[in-house]
């Protein structure tokens, strides 16, 4: 057959849905960081002459029952859960391509070792985890980061380890080593490529999966303490007047939903 | 009345032609060979015969199959011919069996499904076609259970069980060691018996010389030479075809004696390997000298790539040590990989990991021009990744990156058993070139035995030892059972 020239090819678009998720991703990050700055407002004050009321000029998505504005509060909470999920998602990662590395690496014991402890982490119900972590930490925000950060590691360390074990194990890497080169090469120019497309994957679901347990914590009262705005937290303060105040209760249904939506359209499109 | 006969077939993608008119025919009894390089369209030739083309490549022609009158353009019309009138025999049989079903049912499936017999003939029909082939003891046992030449014979007997007469075999020795090379070539030709049709595409020299009968020598999507075989092979009519014949190890000049051996460069004493339970190799003992070819040669799995690994110090040695010439960089002791793509960083151009051997080295990026301009390769495909340059051309390449390294012995693993016959000729020729003028040792390791033979200083043999170890632990459950 003739000889397919690859390198000429250029690097391929982003697929249609990855562009979607993409847009949905920028859509609620607008809102959250230029909103409240095109429409003034505090999501603290209240104003009970307001309660449930409809959309106004002060707020775009009308009032809450204690008539604190819907918009402003959905804005900071979309802040709020995704930087918890960015920071947690973060350090899990950096954890698990370190430890998912020396765990190829060196085998034996190490190995051993940190595959059980994962083993056992995974044994546990996530959210039982990042709950007794809450028990244990002081502040609601660094208690969601250690715990999720806990939780989330696993899936990086399991990837990492089973791609690095399989590329160092491969001829390319015998080459390399052969002609001397160092851990340091081998790690930039065979392992990393192998799997920063998988890392970016895992990442992309990570976050997903921190939003959904902050907001599901949130929802049933352990999680977010009133009156900060946070997602689950807004949900479950707004279900008991779904019929008075509709819009205030799918905003942020729907933000949610948008949101988790574009990181899996983002994350899971990958074709390989 | 021939078998099959094809007119004018054109294989064409877009405007480029991969495979000019060719027309032949395939007459009972008379086996016809296509034979050709990677390349040389030989393998869509016979998917237009087969209409199996791959989609957007287009086909025009006519082929006749018995009384039927195709037109190649329009694969549909083939499907009702497969497993009837055609049958493939796929490149490496023994991954095409159903490894969770049992031979023989692999093979009343074809009787019952394509031919149409009931389940319960089927069976019947199965089963004597085992014992045709001598497998009768076999029927029950899953692909896993049985030796790649008997899985070779059941896979043959399910391409068969739908009562094709005429049987594509496309590479069928693809991999596939001199003595197993012989044992498939009899059994195609035994198959195809007095009325079956046999067509054969293959890079293999020897097994078209074994199978005989027509010729057909294909290069760049044309017909070079045809004929019948042992007249080609006898009398090459066109320069192309006797470099192709000359580039046959068989027909290499051998090596003229050496010179006495000097110091070794690498040494090894009672070297014994196992893996898992089963002891490869034991008490192999070899000094292999600056500039000396020590070639290396025995069946598939006897040891030979595990041999190379350990006196590289890859893999410990079970027993026995190996020693090395005092005074050498560590790194001096390189090796060739029998698929090149596999050993280059498959995501970085070639020419980035070669200038990453020059700056590791601090060498004079200079060498790289040179070491290129010595063997015969373009300064282009320093720009493609590993996987956009031809077979030939990489091994080329890895063997320039290892000379950069300045190597005092170099293994070469199988380096050419994926190339076709006049690639294989210029890569070990290059080679062995580049060793001698620099007093590399090479320690050659390949299946071809007359490549070792005509190439090598010194050769070792290695086979399957007899283990006793094992024998004495059967003995010793014999004895327990009496």
């Amino acid at each position: 057959m003739s000889v397919l020239d690859l390198s000429a090819a250029p690097q391929p678009p982003l697929s249609a849905t990855r562009r979607v998720g993409v847009v949905l991703i920028a859509l609620v990050a607008a809102l959250s960081l230029l909103g409240p700055l095109i429409v003034q407002g505090d999501p603290y004050a209240q104003s009970l002459m307001k309660a449930l009321a409809g959309p106004d000029a002060a707020a775009p998505l009308g009032y809450d029952h204690l008539g604190r504005s819907v918009f402003h509060r959905l804005a900071y909470a979309l802040r709020l859960s995704p930087v918890i999920a960015l920071a947690a998602v973060m350090t899990a990662g950096a954890a698990g391509l370190a430890l998912g590395t020396l765990s190829a690496a060196k085998g034996g014991w190490i190995d051993r070792c940190l595959v059980m402890l994962a083993d056992a982490l995974l044994a546990l119900p996530g959210l039982l985890l990042i709950l007794m972590v809450l028990a244990m930490v002081p502040g609601t925000a660094l208690g969601f980061w250690a715990g999720l950060s806990l939780v989330l590691w696993v899936e990086f360390f399991r990837l990492t380890r089973a791609a690095t074990r399989e590329t160092l194990a491969s001829p390319a890497v015998q080459a390399s080593r052969l002609l001397g080169f160092g851990a340091a090469y081998v790690f930039r120019v065979h392992i990393w490529p192998e799997i920063a497309p998988m890392m970016l994957t895992a990442a992309a679901f990570g976050t997903a999966t921190a939003i959904m347990a902050i907001a599901a914590l949130g929802f049933v009262h352990v999680g977010m303490r009133a009156p900060t705005p946070e997602l689950g937290l807004m949900m479950v303060e707004l279900l008991p007047y779904w019929r008075e105040a509709p819009l205030a209760l799918l905003a942020p249904v729907l933000a949610t939903f948008a949101l988790l939506l574009g990181l899996t359209l983002l994350a899971g499109s990958r074709k390989t | 009345m021939s078998l099959l006969q094809a007119d004018d077939i054109t294989v064409r993608d877009g405007t480029t032609t991969l495979l000019a008119p060719v027309s032949l025919r395939l007459d009972p009894g008379e086996p016809l060979v296509v034979l050709g390089e990677t390349g040389s369209g030989k393998s869509l030739l016979a998917q237009a015969l087969m209409g199996t083309l791959p989609l957007g490549l287009e086909a025009k022609g006519q082929v006749t199959i018995g009384a039927q009158v195709l037109n190649s353009g329009a694969p549909d019309q083939f499907r009702g011919l497969w497993g009837r009138e055609i049958s493939v025999l796929p490149q490496e049989p023994w991954l095409s069996l159903d490894p969770l079903m049992r031979a023989q049912a692999q093979i009343a499936e074809g009787h019952c499904l394509v031919r149409g017999l009931p389940p319960r003939e089927a069976r019947i029909r199965a089963a004597s076609d085992l014992s045709e082939l001598g497998l009768a003891d076999a029927a029950a046992r899953y692909p896993h259970e049985l030796s790649g030449g008997m899985a070779q014979r059941v896979a043959i007997a399910a391409a068969r069980a739908g009562g094709a007469r005429i049987v594509i075999a496309d590479e069928p020795t693809k991999g596939l060691d001199a003595a197993r090379r012989d044992e498939v070539a009899n059994l195609l030709l035994n198959e195809m018996g007095q009325s079956g049709g046999l067509l054969i595409i293959t890079h293999d020299l020897a097994l078209a010389e074994r199978i005989g009968g027509q010729l057909i020598v294909l290069r760049a999507g044309e017909v070079v030479e045809r004929g019948a075989t042992r007249a080609v092979f006898a009398a090459p009519g066109q320069s192309y075809t006797r470099d192709l014949l000359a580039a046959n190890p068989e027909n290499w000049t051998g090596k003229a004696a050496a010179a006495p051996a000097g110091t070794a460069v690498i040494s090894s004493r009672n070297l014994s390997l196992a893996r898992g339970r089963r002891t490869l190799f034991r008490d192999v003992s070899l000094d292999i000298a600056a500039g000396q070819v020590f070639g290396v040669t025995g069946p598939s799995g006897c040891g030979k790539s595990s041999l190379g690994d350990t006196l590289l110090g890859v893999i410990p040695p079970l027993q026995g040590q190996v020693q090395r010439q005092p005074g050498l960089h560590p790194f001096a002791f390189q090796k060739l990989y029998q698929d090149p793509v596999a050993a280059f960083p498959p995501r970085r151009t070639i020419g980035e990991t070669l200038m990453d051997v020059v700056k590791m080295t601090r060498s004079d990026p200079r060498d790289v021009d040179r070491l290129l301009d010595g063997l015969g390769l373009q300064p282009d495909l320093l720009a493609r990744r590993p996987g956009a340059v031809s077979g030939g051309e990489l091994q080329r390449l890895s063997l320039l990156r290892v000379l950069l390294r300045r190597p005092a012995f170099i293994f070469a693993d199988e380096p050419t058993s994926r190339l076709d016959p006049i690639t294989q000729a210029r890569v070990i020729k290059l080679l062995t070139n580049a060793t001698e003028s620099d007093g590399i040792a090479l320690m050659l390791v390949s299946h071809d035995q007359a490549l070792i033979r005509n190439t090598a200083d010194a050769v070792l043999p290695l086979t399957p030892p007899c283990d006793p170890a094992r024998a004495a632990a059967k003995k010793r459950v014999a004895i327990a059972l009496q």
